[in-house]
């Protein structure tokens, strides 16, 4: 049986989320809320990964499930492939996905847009729009984790955002 | 007939495990199971077992008891799955298809947000609905 | 891989396949040789073993070969015969029997964890006796007649010297009746080589005799196949070996005799050196040469194509002869039996690749001749050359799985030979690392035998845990399933040893109900061995089965406590599992300043107290200053850390206790562990402190370690002081049930005292504690949850300090339901038992609408006499009255609470409002000397009181229509009880500007003054303004005399009414209008009413006393015009009464009627005001009429009905002949000007056409108020409309 949901119900669900969590929990703690937020993304990739696993045989190598993650469950969950996919062979596998959904609603404002332009962004780490809108990667990245960590790989996720909406997740598999 | 159906969690510790019979050999099941994980690791550690078989989730005939046929089948995420019957002539075919329900109805049971990772799973709608898909094992197969 | 002669089956192999030498003496020789306490082969027996005898070899290949180990098997000729297999099983059984007592040492020691398990080597592991065992199995196989090896190659005759005649002993020993059948019935030739030996012991005399007859036998023997031996040369008999030869073989030797005490060096020498040359120089070349021979004979017969075929062929003829089981007899002449001999000889000769071409030759023979005996014999010899060879392992497992299956489908008869062979291939494969295959050949070889196929399952496990990977799960079932084994033989100490071997591999694991059925059956079994401390910590471990099934559970719980009463001690269990503490649910309840009379009043949020007592305590941090100077030792911290006790006074703590199983438990004397360290002093204290802890620390450490300890050095840290004292409690659980434990602990003396943890004794004969300590981690995490009682649980250290006086109170008699407005006095019962007073007594309560605090007069008069009216008392008092409460109510001075003589002070009760309400009253009040740690304290009380519904009244109140001032006081009492009865008293409005009185008579209204359940009553009054009674006309149809604000509605009036200005009637009246006043403002056309009725003490019900139940029923700002207030502003300056004929007769034949009316208005505001009349047509008087319902009066309601009726009647009529029934005739309006509190009249007339009654309402009064100079317009509303009074007028038509 598919169960579907409307897109739109996933995205203000996840507004919603980040807002209940940044500003009503834990409003001036951003740290923690963002790691509640990661943790109920990792949930959500657990299980996921667990559904969307079926019916395929299992993965000799931690690039197999990197590719099933940018491949078969990225599109499985957004309709789209990643876009690119590098690795430095030791572990680290970056994804970038350059119209990343989640994102693909969020504006910046001019000013932090071009200041968070690729060529400095420690100005757009600091900027408040970046942080706001950080808070929203954290689900997906809980999500990837989530799904590795179920594959047998445990990792940490993090994101960052080089230019709206394009945005890239860097996985680093613990050895 | 399926005497027993197990699932077994990642770090080899039931989460489901359920006999069939009226006898009271729930003890040998459990043993029978148990051991069987040890055929799965050999399974899956086993260099020399290679080609397409390396990694299919369905890791056919474990080993034959005195009485017992037991099968196995191993997910992605490492859950194994694991069949204990009875009857001496089974259809691979059927085996395999047994085993892919089960999964999904795991999936199901899993997906359930209150199903906490690596516990026991306790939904009855779980326990029904694999007793279900034990019953219709091999039917399929003759109807 | 390592040289196969080196791995064990090779060792194996070159120990039992070697020569066999029959041995055949005379007595005489046996007895000298028992001086030694041995027999002549145990004497000979380390002699035989060569591990380099250095003998060159040459078999049928012509360059010879030297071997090194070489090994003669000694056995007397009596011995040479296929073993009887019973006393084999015999043999067997005692072999592991001994072993398993040997093994009983190690089982008291812990399991090991399973990592050290996979760390340890085979040999250390594995159990010593395995090899012996499987030695004794080979040899109960020995000397089967189809295979060679064990056929005696030669045979040693020993006589004695002092035999007589020597040479017809030699030649008698030698007769075949006494000769073993394998002589005699041809399967090996009975033409063997003979040596004979002459023994000699030198303790009788010199060795001449013994030389003459060694030539004499040379002689008659041939002279090199004779020799002498002399022994026991040491005359004393003390000769001490070191490392003596002969105990490794004499395993069962008494300690007192030692062996070979009579053999002195030399005599060794002599034994070794005749063993040697026994065999390099007879045995090895007598086999040499018979090998040679036979092979040239084989190798005619056989060799060359020619031979195969004739071979074949013959064969082929032989077919049709019918095969019995073990083939055609072959005699030791037949081809077969020489070529098997062949192979043996060579096999023993290490000349393995010789053995091989025989025993392959050999195997296709058999095969074809179907004797699947021999046939597998001649496999497993082929397998065993493979392996010896160390080449092609394939063909060498082939050969020995081949011969297995040969031997079992022989059946019973080659049973046994199937299982030596079976250990020689399991031997194979452990070689060459491939313990799976082993175990599972064990598997094949543990036969249906139970105790056999124990020892087999138990190999084949440790084969599993030896295989790479290991495989652990599978070792640890087949240590269950041969563990069962044994117990199904009693080899307890065996069952119990694999059982352990298999605890390491699921202890950790999640397999519960494995686990639990491994850990109980080992407790049973240690049980059964007597060993129950070990079997108590093992059946511990199952105890808390939630998991297992009923049943189990059950059986699991009686033979643990078979088992403990079996020891007959207590034992103490650290985290006894049953039943389950829950920790969340600990709950720390005690007293420092606040104190709690009852439990209820604990459960009481502290923040409701706190906002209760704000006014009277002094601020916290006061308080905490005032500590601090008072005791300057203490330190600030100490305080902030610990909570405050006060000595003498209980600690109370809840803890739940969950019995997880589904049967019912008893758990008994649970109470407190509790430390108390004196802390007179800082320093001091603080060692003290530490010193308690160390020492229960270490306490529970050894617990850890040994899981329990017995009783009595446990008693004594429970209660070693008496600084303290614990409760105890016992409770029983049902299955599945949780309760909640109230304990307390009690400090004697000032110092500090740390709950540790608690006790509790599982149904007589367990004793199980927890220590709290260890939960701590939990809490936090609770506590992030931010609940309030959080934080007292969190430490359980207490700061006593001496003891102070403790207020106990309570109420006496207080109801625990009433009924709506039920008026009663109550006692406040103060005790104070310690000899300190306490002063400055102050009390608070929350709802002083249903409970206030009396004055000590009321104590002495009885109730509710006091309440009788004496003087009509003033207004005023009442206003000095409810100055009073709402604050603190503060105790007189003298009153002074100590010693046992109860304080006691009247409360007030009055069920205000039916529904559940609870109370709280709180009380402070301060320590008599001011030397005390604390300052004050707070009793804290809390009632639950439940009112039940009474008497419901409603008042209404309307205008009077015949009077102005006057109004119509409608009063409606429900009497809402299921069987109460009440006696209305008194109805009383409050305030001295209303008079009240009766409507009707009374008895008219209210015949009986019992008011029944469930019986309403209705009754009108009229309501007199005596303020405006300026202007009164009285025309009086009034019965009732009583004027004034109170009437009775007693038959007999005789009896006093009740004054309602007395406390507490006022008060609580008071609290009554704040409660009902929407607005509080002295309203003066608002009339405040109050029904006082006493509940008739006609029935007996318990709760009533002697004085009849008080009840009074307050209703509040009843308001003249509060139901105008749908048509204009709440106060209107203007009143109007029209009066005129009610009935008139009329016909209307000869014309229709005009009535004329008189409207008079009275302006009672001092501002002059315009006010016009507007009339209007019937057709809006009737949607006037039917307007009116629509307002929310009930006086309106029930009376327009039945008008209603009348007037759709009137306007279906009026909507035939289409006029309307009536019209306002004269002027449609009238403007007048009305001077200040003036009034005036003015005619009205209407003209009616048709026989009905008429409500004559539909006119409007619209007033204006002209602002005169002097005074602008004022808060009053400065013009309204009403609309019309309501006036019936009824025409009848006159005949």
């Amino acid at each position: 049986m598919v169960r579907e949901v409307a897109e739109s119900c996933v995205e203000s669900l996840l507004t919603e989320i980040v807002s209940q969590y940044c500003n009503g929990f834990y409003a001036n703690k951003p740290d923690l809320a963002a790691r509640r937020i990661e943790a109920i993304g990792y949930q959500v990739g657990h299980q996921l990964s667990e559904r969307y696993t079926m019916e395929r045989p299992r993965f000799s190598d931690h690039l197999e499930a990197i590719k099933f993650i940018c491949k078969d469950f990225w599109s499985e969950l957004f309709k789209k492939q990643i876009d690119n996919l590098k690795t430095n062979h030791r572990g680290t596998f970056v994804l970038q996905d350059n119209k990343f959904r989640w994102l693909s609603r969020v504006s910046v404002a001019p000013s932090s847009e071009n200041t968070g332009s690729i060529q400095d962004p420690s100005a757009m780490a600091e900027s408040k729009e970046a942080q706001a809108t950080g808070m929203y990667l954290y689900f997906p990245c809980g999500i990837i984790r989530g799904a590795l960590s179920n594959l047998g790989i445990p990792c940490a996720v993090s994101a960052d955002i080089s230019n709206l909406p394009a945005c890239s997740f860097v996985i680093r598999i613990k050895a | 007939m399926i005497v027993c159906v197990a699932v077994v969690g990642h770090q080899n510790n039931p989460l489901y495990i359920q006999s069939f019979t009226e006898a009271d050999d729930a003890l040998k099941l459990h043993h029978i199971v148990h051991c069987s994980l040890d055929v799965v690791d050999e399974r899956v550690n086993n260099p020399k077992r290679s080609g397409p078989t390396l990694n299919e989730t369905f890791l056919g005939l474990l080993y034959p008891t005195e009485n017992y046929k037991v099968y196995g089948y191993l997910t992605n995420t490492k859950v194994k799955f694991i069949l204990v019957t009875t009857d001496l002539d089974v259809r691979d075919a059927d085996v395999r298809n047994f085993f892919r329900r089960f999964h999904s109805a795991y999936v199901d049971a899993v997906s359930n947000p209150f199903h906490v990772p690596g516990k026991k799973i306790t939904s009855r709608t779980f326990a029904e609905r694999v007793s279900g898909i034990v019953k219709s094992f091999g039917l399929s197969s003759a109807g | 891989m390592a040289d196969p002669a080196n791995s064990p089956l090779g060792r194996m192999l070159l120990d039992e396949i070697t020569p066999v030498v029959m041995v055949i003496r005379t007595d005489l020789v046996e007895e000298a040789c028992q001086k030694n306490n041995l027999s002549l082969i145990e004497m000979l027996k380390p002699f035989c073993a060569f591990n380099n005898i250095d003998v060159p070899v040459r078999t049928a290949s012509d360059q010879p070969y030297r071997i090194q180990k070489f090994k003669l098997r000694l056995f007397y000729a009596s011995e040479i015969r296929q073993p009887n297999i019973e006393v084999a099983k015999e043999r067997l059984k005692q072999v592991i029997t001994n072993a398993g007592e040997k093994g009983i040492s190690d089982l008291c020691t812990e399991p090991p964890r399973i990592e050290t398990v996979l760390t340890t080597t085979q040999s250390e592991l594995l159990p010593s006796w395995f090899p012996f065992f499987n030695k004794e199995l080979v040899h109960t196989v020995s000397f089967s007649d189809h295979e060679a090896f064990d056929h005696p190659v030669a045979c040693l005759l020993v006589v004695s010297s002092k035999d007589e005649e020597p040479i017809n002993k030699f030649v008698d020993l030698f007769n075949t009746d006494q000769l073993p059948s394998l002589l005699n019935d041809g399967t090996m030739d009975p033409k063997i080589m003979k040596y004979y030996l002459l023994l000699h012991d030198n303790q009788d005399g010199m060795s001449e005799k013994a030389t003459k007859i060694l030539s004499h036998m040379r002689n008659t023997f041939g002279s090199n196949d004779c020799g002498l031996m002399c022994i026991n040369s040491s005359q004393d008999g003390l000769v001490e070996h070191q490392e003596n030869p002969w105990t490794l073989d004499k395993t069962e030797s008494s300690p007192g005799q030692h062996l070979g005490c009579f053999l002195n060096d030399d005599d060794m020498d002599e034994l070794k050196i005749a063993m040697q040359d026994l065999s390099s120089k007879h045995i090895i070349p007598h086999m040499e040469q018979k090998i040679r021979f036979l092979n040239q004979q084989v190798s005619v017969t056989r060799r060359g194509f020619r031979n195969q075929i004739k071979n074949l062929w013959w064969r082929k003829g032989k077919e049709d002869t019918p095969d019995n089981p073990n083939g055609p007899m072959y005699t030791f002449s037949s081809i077969e039996s020489q070529i098997r001999v062949l192979g043996d000889y060579a096999f023993m000769l290490r000349d393995y690749e010789l053995a091989l071409s025989n025993y392959r030759l050999l195997s296709t023979d058999y095969k074809l001749d179907k004797s699947w005996n021999r046939y597998a014999g001649v496999q497993e010899m082929m397998g065993l050359t493979y392996f010896l060879l160390d080449q092609s392992r394939k063909d060498a497992e082939y050969c020995m799985e081949n011969a297995f299956n040969t031997y079992l489908k022989i059946g019973l008869s080659g049973q046994r030979n199937a299982t030596r062979c079976g250990l020689w291939w399991v031997e194979m494969l452990k070689a060459r690392d491939q313990f799976k295959e082993a175990a599972a050949v064990y598997l094949r070889i543990s036969g249906e035998e139970p105790l056999h196929s124990a020892v087999m399952l138990e190999q084949a496990s440790y084969c599993y845990l030896f295989a790479k990977p290991p495989m652990l799960r599978k070792y640890g079932f087949h240590l269950v399933l041969s563990g069962d084994l044994y117990k199904k033989c009693d080899q307890m100490k065996h069952a119990i040893r694999t059982y352990r071997g298999a605890l390491t591999v699921f202890k950790g694991t999640k397999w519960s109900h494995i686990r639990d059925h491994v850990h109980f059956h080992i407790g049973k079994w240690y049980a059964f061995l007597g060993m129950s401390d070990v079997a108590v910590k093992h059946i511990m471990e199952v105890l808390a089965c939630g998991h297992q099934s009923k049943a189990t559970q059950e059986l699991f719980l009686r033979d643990f406590f078979e088992i403990v009463q079996k020891t007959g001690k207590t034992f103490e269990v650290l985290k006894l599992q049953l039943p389950v503490i829950d920790m969340p649910s600990l709950k720390v309840v005690f007293e420092d300043h606040r104190t709690y009379a009852s439990s209820e009043a604990v459960s009481v949020k502290e923040s409701l107290w706190r906002s209760l007592e704000e006014e009277m305590v002094p601020s916290l941090s006061a308080i905490r200053s005032n500590w601090l100077e008072s005791q300057p030792k203490l330190a600030l911290k100490k305080y902030k850390e610990s909570n405050v006790c006060v000595a003498g006074e209980a600690i109370k703590v809840e803890i739940g206790f969950k019995n997880p199983l589904q049967i019912p438990i008893s758990v008994a004397s649970v109470s407190l562990i509790c430390e108390h360290s004196l802390r007179s002093d800082e320093t001091e204290a603080d060692a003290n402190s530490l010193t308690t802890e160390n020492q229960n620390d270490d306490r529970f450490r050894n617990l850890d370690s040994s899981g329990w300890c017995s009783h009595d050095n446990c008693r004594e840290c429970s209660s070693e002081k008496s600084s303290f004292t614990v409760s105890e409690v016992d409770i029983s659980l049902g299955g599945g049930q949780t309760l909640l434990a109230q304990l307390t602990v009690t400090p004697q003396l000032e110092g500090a005292l740390k709950i540790v943890g608690v006790r509790w004794k599982l149904s007589g004969s367990v004793a199980g504690f927890c220590t709290f300590a260890t939960e701590m981690v939990k809490k936090k995490v609770q506590k992030k949850r931010g609940k309030t009682k959080r934080q007292m649980v969190d430490n359980l250290e207490f700061i006593v300090i001496k003891a102070l006086p403790k207020l106990e109170g309570f109420i006496r008699h207080m109801p625990s339901a009433v009924y709506e407005g039920d008026l009663r006095r109550l006692d406040l019962v103060l005790k104070n038992p310690s000899e300190i007073s306490v002063k400055n007594m102050k009390m608070k309560i929350s709802h002083p609408r249903f409970l206030i605090i009396g004055n000590r007069e009321v104590m002495d008069i009885e109730f509710p006499a006091c309440l009788e009216r004496k003087t009509k008392s003033a207004w005023s008092d009442a206003h000095a009255n409810d100055t009073h409460d709402d604050r603190v109510f503060i105790f007189p001075e003298d009153a002074l609470v100590y010693g046992e003589t109860p304080f006691i002070w009247p409360l007030w009760l009055r069920a205000a409002t039916h529904g559940n309400i609870s109370l709280y009253l709180t009380l402070y009040y301060e320590m008599g000397d001011a030397s005390t740690v604390m300052k004050y304290r707070l009793l804290r009380m809390h009632y639950n009181l439940e009112v039940l519904p009474s008497l419901d009244v409603s008042f209404l109140l309307r205008p009077s229509p015949l009077q102005l001032h006057e109004f119509l006081l409608q009063m409606d009492v429900i009497n809402r009880t299921s069987s109460k009865t009440f006696q209305i008293q008194q109805l009383s409005s409050f305030g001295n500007n209303w008079e009240i009185s009766l409507l009707q008579p009374l008895d008219a209204i209210f015949p009986s003054e019992l008011l029944l359940a469930g019986q309403a009553l209705s009754c009108f009054f009229k309501l007199k303004n005596a303020r405006k009674s300026a202007i009164t006309e009285v025309e009086d149809s009034v019965v009732g005399p009583s004027e004034g604000s109170d009437v009775s509605l007693r038959r007999g009036c005789n009896e006093p009414l009740f004054d309602i200005y007395r406390p507490p009637l006022v008060g609580f009246h008071h609290y009554e209008r704040m409660d009902q006043g929407t607005s509080n403002q002295e309203n003066p056309n608002t009339v405040d009413l109050i029904l006082i009725s006493l509940q008739s003490r006609s029935e007996g019900n318990p709760e009533q006393r002697d004085s009849p139940n008080f009840f009074s029923h307050h209703s509040c700002h009843c308001r003249q015009d509060s139901f105008f207030t749908f048509t204009f502003a709440s106060t209107s300056p203007i009143w109007w009464l029209v009066e005129g004929p009610r009935t008139i007769q009329h016909n209307f034949s000869t014309s229709f009627c005009e009535i004329k009316l008189k409207m008079t208005i009275h302006n009672s505001s001092n501002e002059v005001s315009s006010i016009r009349i507007d009339t209007s047509d019937s057709t809006s008087s009737s949607n006037a009429t039917t307007s009116v319902p629509s307002g929310n009066e009930e006086g309106w309601h029930d009376l327009s009905v039945l008008n209603d009726v009348k007037a759709t009647s009137v306007v279906k009529s009026a909507s035939q002949e289409c006029i309307s029934p009536f019209i306002w005739s004269g002027a449609s309006s009238t403007q007048i000007k009305l001077e200040p509190t003036s009034t005036t009249e003015i005619p009205l007339q209407i003209c009616v056409f048709s026989p009905g009654t008429y409500d004559l309402s539909n006119y409007v009064l619209h007033w204006t108020l002209l602002p005169s100079d002097d005074q602008g317009a004022g808060t009053r509303q400065s013009s309204g409309t009403c609309q019309g009074h309501p006036y019936y007028l009824t025409v009848l038509q006159s005949s």
